[in-house]
């Protein structure tokens, strides 16, 4: 596990979103144990009370739960699950749109490229 | 918590300190930064009472310090103290038999931690390796505050990552530490609070996570602010 952190975001939203893509492409699975969060600061290198603290946000989010003293966990509930994964669909789609229209490509030109693009494995 | 407070300090006709304050949580990692000469050693120095201050008042959970303050607080200086003669394992055993605090058992963990021999000698240690051995004398006290003097200066990049990767292990666990550093580019993630000093007193104080929340700011980008004024 490990990730590039851009230093003028805050930690714990990148840790958040980090997981949410674990969960969105089923890295991390419905219920699957999650690290404790000192073995996640230890992970990926960050302070113990960032990682306590993306872990407060994504138990309020619904995204883990944790029942007693036991490990934290991911959700079950496979509309959560959904939603992550229209969320960072959504996200990347809304970059993608930002960066493309300023450069005033017809809607089918741009449509016609991504097809191309996107079945050619290299991205090239 | 340690609080300092208005804290000033002349030597001879030079001002270091102008009446500088801050506070330290326990539980969090406080960083004193600030360009070299700024007085970041003499504030360490001060609240060890290595160095008295002239007014101002320093106060460790709430208390006044006094000769049973320093059981809770460790000092770690940005050089070593032990003879060079002696190997790790004698430095351990002096530390072992000076401290009522040592904890060996957390000493052997840093050890292994940082794939250091007891049977070196101090005197051969590299300059990364002699980092981690005063780092392991001080962490392996069981106090509730570390003050550690530029723990990353001068050492190679690994001994860096090293040294880093203990701020976040249990090996720190939930004590109060602070640390003065020039070098911040590659701790910015491991920080809680931020402390930038300038010619005698605090010109910003914040939470690293805040300012990157709030302002959409790197702590370097905050201090590259300060300096350029």
């Amino acid at each position: 596990m490990a990730v590039t952190f851009n230093k003028r975001d805050p930690v714990y939203v990148q840790v958040i979103r980090h997981f949410k893509e674990q969960i969105a492409t089923g890295n991390l699975e419905a219920g699957q144990e999650i690290p404790s969060r000192r073995e996640l600061a230890n992970k990926l290198k960050i302070n113990p009370n960032t990682a306590q603290r993306a872990y407060k946000e994504m138990e309020e989010e619904g995204l883990i739960f944790t029942e007693g003293n036991n490990p934290s966990k991911i959700t079950k509930d496979e509309k959560v699950i959904g939603n992550v994964r229209d969320e960072l669909i959504l996200e990347a789609v809304n970059s993608f749109v930002d960066a493309i229209r300023p450069i005033n490509v017809p809607l089918d030109e741009v449509v016609g490229l991504i097809k191309e693009k996107y079945t050619d494995k290299d991205g090239k | 918590m340690i609080e300092v407070k208005e804290i000033t300090k002349k030597f001879g006709l030079k001002q270091v300190l102008k009446g500088v304050s801050f506070t330290a949580n326990k539980g969090e990692i406080t960083c004193l930064i600030g360009i070299n000469g700024v007085g970041k050693t003499t504030i360490m120095n001060a609240i060890m009472n290595l160095t008295p201050i002239n007014s101002g008042e320093i106060l460790i959970d709430g208390e006044k310090l006094r000769k049973e303050s320093y059981e809770k607080i460790t000092f770690i200086p940005d050089a070593i103290t032990m003879l060079p003669q002696m190997t790790i394992g004698d430095a351990m055993q002096f530390m072992k038999d000076f401290y009522k605090s040592w904890n060996q058992k957390r000493a052997a963990e840093l050890l292994s931690f940082f794939k250091l021999k007891e049977d070196e000698r101090i005197s051969n240690l590299s300059k990364g390796n002699t980092a981690k051995v005063n780092l392991l004398l001080g962490l392996g006290l069981d106090v509730d505050y570390l003050l550690m003097d530029e723990p990353f200066s001068g050492i190679d990049i690994f001994s860096r990552e090293q040294i880093a990767d203990v701020f976040t292990s249990h090996l720190v666990e939930d004590r109060g530490v602070i640390i003065t550093t020039h070098e911040i580019n590659d701790i910015e993630h491991l920080i809680d609070k931020v402390v930038i000093l300038d010619n005698g007193v605090v010109v910003k104080s914040f939470n690293a996570e805040g300012v990157r929340e709030n302002e959409g700011k790197s702590v370097v980008d905050v201090m590259r602010e300060v300096y350029k004024q």
